[in-house]
């Protein structure tokens, strides 16, 4: 039993890191339609900030994650603006070519300042805490507390604010949102940064458990896309879903059957749901 | 006051899907542009909205409007009702009808006044405010897409075949409205290939074909005329 909910304990700390970076990923594609290859990778340019922040810069944990969802914000405002809106009416494989080359430069970017070793990512939340004989480190607890709080603040801005419903019309139509007067080349930018933000936020979260590399984002990428397909491309609550199902999959896949085997049990479990559901589990609205 | 000079639009190499338009909707005016399918209805309306570049001098109460962006256009006082609706249909009628406000959306007083007067013009919209707009029949879809362009307090509607796939009886029930939204005052340009019913409503119209306007006179003499009865009425 003990064995079941470590797992349990891992599984939601996965899922939460898994979400967060998913969710972005579905932000961008059902507002934009953008497959963004680059994620991962801002995704990992999000860890080096903070590790820059608490290493070199020294203001601490917190502000440093504060600074690498601002910066990476940025960098996601900018692809917007450079990269994907002049690609907006071109042939969808221009734009999954020029996500791929943003990934690639970024990651000879990472290597060029950080090397491409593999750094360990100080926490100061490494002490271990005991409830009722089970075991978590503090960071695992905050991990899961942090997302759920980020996941929060997003349903309510995506649901509650008149900006946020900019976005799930834009999502929803594009023409209907500009004929209403709402600046769809901003909401893209507002999107790109939410979504880098996310990654970011992510990073910084999970990096002190795992260790941190220029090509941590590969692995990522293909999850967070797995994630969506499985989800409904584009569906927010489908790609939280999503996320949490592959990370119970690997975690108690790697358990309970064999933990050499646990990626392919991961999308064995997934490759199961969409021979059941097709269109993943919330397939978008017509 | 609109006044159309001289509009032209290309997509890409092809011919011209507008070929040199001249229309003008007066204060007070509900003008219909009739129009087979492909004569450039729409296009007409995306260049108005600002979503299609053109070549032509378009004028807004004396104001040159032709090179604004399509949120400048709508706080101009020009709202469009689009073809097919385009309704955000994962969101409720009522976020559906507040994002219509969305240029004046400093003002809230003025947001919960438009919302109250659709909904007294359209009591069936009033019934579904919480439901997902996709989750209505085709003629309340219509209703919630014509109100969410009212919801902007817009001087003039263009309206895009609000009356296609529309039951007879909604069709009545539509016009009724129009000719309401009218007579309080809003100018109206009302794009229909159901020229009978437009022309019930409209006080003039103009008659495109291929991208020209080869006919136009008042209501009544459109009625009249063998081309009209021809074509659209099927006479
Ligand atoms: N996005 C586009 N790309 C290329 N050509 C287009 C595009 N939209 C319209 N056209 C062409 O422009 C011409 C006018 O089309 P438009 O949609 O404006 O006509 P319409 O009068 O609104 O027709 P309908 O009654 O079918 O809605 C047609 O020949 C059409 O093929
Ligand atoms: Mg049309």
């Amino acid at each position: 039993m003990h064995l079941f909910f470590q797992e349990l304990l891992n599984g939601l700390v996965v899922g939460s890191i898994y979400a967060l970076v998913a969710l972005g990923l579905a932000l961008i594609y059902g507002t934009m339609g953008v497959p963004n290859f680059a994620h991962g990778h801002l995704y990992m340019l999000g860890a080096y900030v903070a590790f820059a922040g608490v290493t070199i810069a020294h203001i601490g944990y917190w502000p440093s994650m504060l600074a690498a969802i601002v910066v990476l914000a940025l960098v996601g405002v900018l692809l917007e603006r450079l990269v994907f809106r002049p690609l907006r009416n071109a042939p969808e494989v221009n734009t999954i070519i020029a996500a791929v080359g943003v990934l690639f430069f970024l990651q000879q970017f990472a290597q060029l300042l950080f090397g491409g070793d593999y750094r360990v990512f100080p926490t100061p939340y490494d002490k271990v805490v005991h409830f009722g004989g089970l075991v978590a480190t503090q960071q695992q607890l905050i991990v899961i507390v942090a997302a759920a709080v980020l996941m929060i603040i997003l349903f309510w801005f995506l649901k509650r604010t008149l900006t946020g419903a900019t976005i799930e019309a834009v999502a929803q139509n594009r023409a209907g949102a500009a004929l209403v007067g709402i600046d769809t080349d901003r909401v893209s930018m507002m999107v790109f940064a939410i979504s880098a933000g996310l990654a970011a936020a992510a990073a910084t979260l999970i990096a002190s458990i795992n260790l941190i590399s220029p090509s941590m984002g590969f692995s990522v990428i293909l999850k967070a896309f797995a994630i969506i397909v499985l989800g409904g491309m584009g569906s927010v609550p489908g790609a939280i879903l999503g996320a949490f199902i592959l990370a119970f999959a690997e975690s108690f896949g790697g358990t309970y059957i064999s933990t050499s085997y646990q990626d392919a049990i991961a999308f064995a479990v997934l490759v199961i749901i969409l021979t059941v559901r097709p269109t993943g589990l919330f397939a978008k609205g017509t | 006051m609109l006044e159309v000079r001289g509009l032209r639009v290309r997509y890409g190499t092809s011919s011209p899907a507008l070929d040199g338009v001249d229309l003008t909707v007066a204060p007070g005016e509900c003008v219909t542009l009739l129009g087979a399918n492909g004569s450039g209805k729409s296009s007409l309306f995306s260049a108005l909205s600002g979503l299609l570049r053109f070549d032509g001098d378009v004028r807004f109460e004396g104001d040159d409007v032709g090179k604004l962006r399509p949120a400048a256009i709508v706080a101009r006082g020009i709202a469009q009702c689009p073809e097919g609706r385009k309704l955000f249909p994962e969101l409720s009628v009522e976020k559906n009808l507040r994002l219509g406000a969305y240029v004046g959306r400093r003002d809230r007083r003025g947001t919960d006044e438009a919302l109250e007067r659709v909904c007294t013009l359209f009591p069936d919209v009033r019934d579904k405010l919480r439901a997902p707009a996709g989750a209505l029949s085709g003629g309340q879809q219509q209703m919630v897409a014509i109100g969410r362009a009212l919801m902007a307090r817009p001087k003039l509607l263009l309206l895009d075949e609000p009356s296609l796939g529309l039951a007879p009886r909604m069709v009545q029930a539509m016009l009724d409205a129009v000719a309401a939204i009218n007579r309080a005052g809003t100018m109206v340009l009302l794009a229909e290939q159901n020229a009978y019913a437009a022309l019930s409503i409209a006080h003039r119209g103009y008659v495109l074909a291929n991208g020209k306007v080869v006919l136009e006179g008042s209501a009544s003499t459109l009625q009249q005329n063998e081309l009209v009865k021809k074509a659209f009425i099927g006479a």
